[in-house]
């Protein structure tokens, strides 16, 4: 098969299409492809990885235009498949085509800087998730650090669904909203400000929720649920925007 | 053009948990503290620990009795009694509060039913000790560290791989940085340096790790003269996924999960009597290897973690992470059938050779985590152990450093900039141009050697054998070399200076093992089968004086708990 490669020089400022010839041996992922890419033919492609084991983050890209962990996509499994078509996202569906099943294309994920190669600057989407402060403050003084803290158990299954985000930014690939507005949040940042939010150990709590109640945030969103199929994780950031906007709603009633 | 000297009080290598720990500790004294890390820190392999974190809170049925000396004294019995017992007892004494501070910071540990923090059993351990959240607990404490790492605003140098520490008169007083975006060398002038940069398990071609677990502070910490200790204890995890070696947790045996062979037999009954499953990991890879290796495995060679008898509720609870990965790269889902596993590296119990504050004999050069060896883990870790030390030795290390460093005076920048100007000549040369060796078959050669003969079953002719075959690969690396790349991001050159640290360390664990004429926890030689204290109950230190390895001994620190034989 072919591994057809996006490929960026950031100081010719030359941008292609390299095609390479593999083999797409049973259980191969697309980071070992890539892999094999750097080792047989070309040392000097660029792409981020590190566990390989699809909990770290690093290696988000756009397989065949979807935002997926090259880590965890398997080339036999892509081919056999047919393409996942995303909702409302001209800005990568358009572009490089490519010769289904015969031909994979791997491109750098959608809505960021591109660096080189497949490697996208991450620093917008980190800025965003900066932005919403995302740490505990705690409710409790300093001094109480080893008491025997309680938590309810179906609070606790509410909050895993957000903290099993990996901050990989595949939803902020695939979401519409920030192809619009460079300045919405996006659906990672605005699932882990939902998440400090409802944690009941936070000095703020529901009060967090008014600084994202803007169309930067809550209002910006318009529920194409992108950010949820991609989410490697199975995180719901559209469940975590809609609650919020519930609840300032209801607030805002009393 | 002008070279970027960056002056700084503190200088942390390594983004994982003992290096985000220590940094909040300086931060909070108000310490000039910058991190240096080769991936973003949230990347780091610390993000993969799946079971958890023990502490004797005691908050399980079954663990009522349970107490921070009994913690310990499984911790020494695991270790094959090699641990520093006093470290081992601060360890697992402060355990309760490094649980409890990390869910102050805003860590969502798994729950009982009355709220607080669930317990699970783990390997070796004599009660529910290991406290999660769910499979994916060094996910959850990274990510909070790192939260407040963001909140304290703390200066991070993402990307920034570090090729060589400085030293003058003895003390370590910077280091020299690749900046992996544009490809340009920074020197660091730091009046203390701390390495946080995890384990080596990339040396072998069989590992759970992150394809960035190359050692790098272990041979950053041996060249600049600091020794390394117990380097020839390598951890083999028994579960570890067929085809890929993605770890398959410890806790999926201490939910229940059954180990079976060809027949179906669960075999640990013949090795482990008491324990079963859930002996130390040293016996249960042992375990698993000798089925493989007497023709007791499945083709290929595995045998069968089997999670269905605990039913699909409990394994989308509690391991929904295995489940998945199960799922993803084996194609197996554990509801339905049992999961192909074998054993495979897992952790370095060596390291930079520490004292119980992370400081190591140069001055100024410290070290936390799996980077160290203080020793907490002597010849075998029990699992639950590493989060553990990295939260509790990397606050105390972050700590110590902040006391010392009123007395350490600030160093000059000379000796950064003559460091600076070698490393620039050393990766100028590197770069000269394609050559004939190849890296990639270097660093396949080495993992192959280290796997066959510093394996989990070792005897002295393999590996004489083997440390020739190591020496071979380091001389035919010096000739290597590799083209330029445009525009940085070139992974490339990182990879080849991440393969130039491997070769520094292979040799180090290649020429413990040698000497060690015993088995002990991880080491196991088939030439002694049996653990000798009298010539052994001690640590082996190793240091590189003019690129020749020199090797001593120093003792155990006992006085907690008798030197008795393990039996599970």
């Amino acid at each position: 098969m072919n591994l057809k490669v996006f490929r960026f020089d950031p100081e010719t400022g030359v941008r292609r299409y390299q095609p390479f010839e593999l083999e797409a041996s049973p259980g191969l992922t697309v980071l070992s492809a890539l892999f094999q890419v750097q080792e047989r033919f070309d040392g000097t492609l660029s792409f981020r990885y590190s566990c390989r084991g699809a909990v770290c983050g690093s290696c988000a890209m756009l397989i065949n235009k979807v935002p997926r962990l090259a880590c965890r996509t398997q080339l036999k499994s892509l081919l056999a498949q047919e393409p996942v078509r995303l909702a409302s996202l001209t800005a990568i569906s358009g572009g490089e085509t490519w010769d289904h099943p015969n031909e994979i294309v791997v491109e750098p994920l959608p809505n960021l800087p591109v660096l080189k190669d497949l490697v996208v600057d991450m620093r917008p989407f980190f800025e965003k998730y900066r932005a919403v402060r995302p740490y505990l403050r705690s409710a409790v003084e300093e001094h109480s650090q080893t008491r025997r803290s309680r938590m309810d158990p179906a609070v606790e299954k509410e909050l895993e669904l957000y903290t099993n985000c990996i901050l990989c930014a595949a939803c902020y690939g695939a979401c519409p909203i920030n192809v619009q507005n460079p300045g919405y949040l996006g659906p990672a940042a605005l699932a882990k400000l939902y998440r400090f939010a409802i944690d009941p150990r936070d000095a703020e709590g529901h009060g967090r929720l008014r600084a994202a109640d803007n169309p930067e945030g809550w209002r910006g969103c318009r529920f194409h649920l992108n950010c949820k199929t991609v989410c490697p994780r199975g995180v719901p950031p559209n469940l975590a925007i809609g609650k919020s906007q519930a609840i300032l709603k209801r607030e805002a009633g009393k | 053009m002008e070279p970027a000297i960056h002056v700084h009080d503190v200088l942390v290598i390594g983004g994982g948990l003992a290096g985000l720990r220590a940094s909040l500790e300086l931060g909070r004294s108000g310490v000039n503290v910058v991190i240096l890390s080769k991936v973003h820190p949230l990347r780091s392999h610390s993000v993969a620990a799946q079971g958890g974190m023990n502490a004797a809170l005691a908050n399980s049925p079954q663990g009522k009795d349970d107490t921070p000396e009994r913690h310990a004294f499984d911790t020494v019995k695991g270790s094959d009694f090699l641990a520093d017992q006093d470290a081992v007892e601060l360890m697992c004494r402060e355990a309760p509060s490094a649980v409890f501070e990390l869910e102050r910071l805003g860590t969502v540990f798994s729950r009982f039913d009355d709220g607080s923090i669930a317990q699970r059993p783990f390997g070796g351990a004599g009660y529910p000790r290991t406290c999660y959240s769910a499979d994916r607990t060094g996910h959850s404490l990274l990510h909070t560290l790192y939260e407040q790492v963001v909140g304290s605003g703390l200066v991070i140098f993402e990307e920034f791989f570090v090729t060589s520490l400085v030293t003058e008169n003895g003390r370590c007083t910077g280091c020299i940085a690749l900046d992996i975006a544009t490809g340009k060398l920074h020197g660091f002038s730091g009046r203390a340096v701390l390495i946080a940069t995890g384990g080596f398990g990339r040396i072998y071609e069989r590992s759970t790790n992150a394809v960035i677990n190359t050692g790098d502070g272990a041979a950053l910490a041996l060249n600049a003269g600091a020794p390394l200790e117990d380097m020839e204890f390598v951890q083999f995890h028994p579960t570890t996924l067929f085809g890929t070696n993605i770890l398959m947790t410890e806790g999926a045996r201490g939910e229940g999960g059954l180990l079976q062979n060809n027949a179906g037999e669960r075999f640990m009954t013949r090795y482990a009597p008491t324990a079963m499953e859930l002996a130390p990991r040293d016996i249960v890879s042992r375990s698993i290897q000798t089925e493989l290796d007497e023709g007791r495995g499945f083709p290929g060679g595995y045998v069968q973690l089997d999670l269905r008898h605990l039913g699909e509720r409990k394994i989308v609870e509690r391991l929904p992470g295995i489940r998945q990965i199960a799922i993803d790269f084996a194609g197996v889902d554990p509801v339905e059938s049992p999961i192909p596993v074998q054993p495979g590296q897992h952790y370095s119990m060596g390291g930079v050779a520490v004292d119980n504050d992370g400081a190591s004999p140069i001055q100024g050069l410290y070290s936390a985590g799996e980077a160290a060896c203080i020793s907490v883990h002597g010849a075998n870790r029990l699992g639950g152990n590493s989060l553990l030390e990295a939260l509790v030795f990397g606050k105390r290390a972050g700590a110590a450093i902040g006391r010392d460093i009123g007395s350490i005076p600030h160093p000059s920048e000379g000796a950064v900039l003559a460091k600076l100007e070698q490393e620039q000549a050393r990766l100028a040369r590197l770069q000269s141009g394609k050559g004939k060796e190849s890296l990639a078959v270097i660093r396949s050669g080495l993992g192959r050697t280290m796997e066959s003969s510093f394996g989990i079953f070792r005897e002295e002719r393999a590996m004489i054998e083997g440390l020739a075959a190591v020496l071979d690969l380091q001389e035919r690396f010096s000739r290597a070399t590799i083209g330029k790349s445009p525009g940085g991001f070139y992974f490339g050159l990182v990879q080849a200076l991440e393969l130039g640290f491997m070769l520094d360390i292979a040799p180090v664990v290649a020429l413990g093992a040698i000497e060690r004429r015993e088995s002990r926890g991880s080491h196991f030689r088939k030439d002694h089968p049996k653990r000798n204290d009298g010539d052994h109950l001690k640590h082996t230190l190793v240091r590189a004086d003019f690129g020749n390895l020199s090797l001593s001994y120093k003792d155990v620190r006992l006085g907690l708990f008798q030197v008795e034989e393990r039996r599970y």
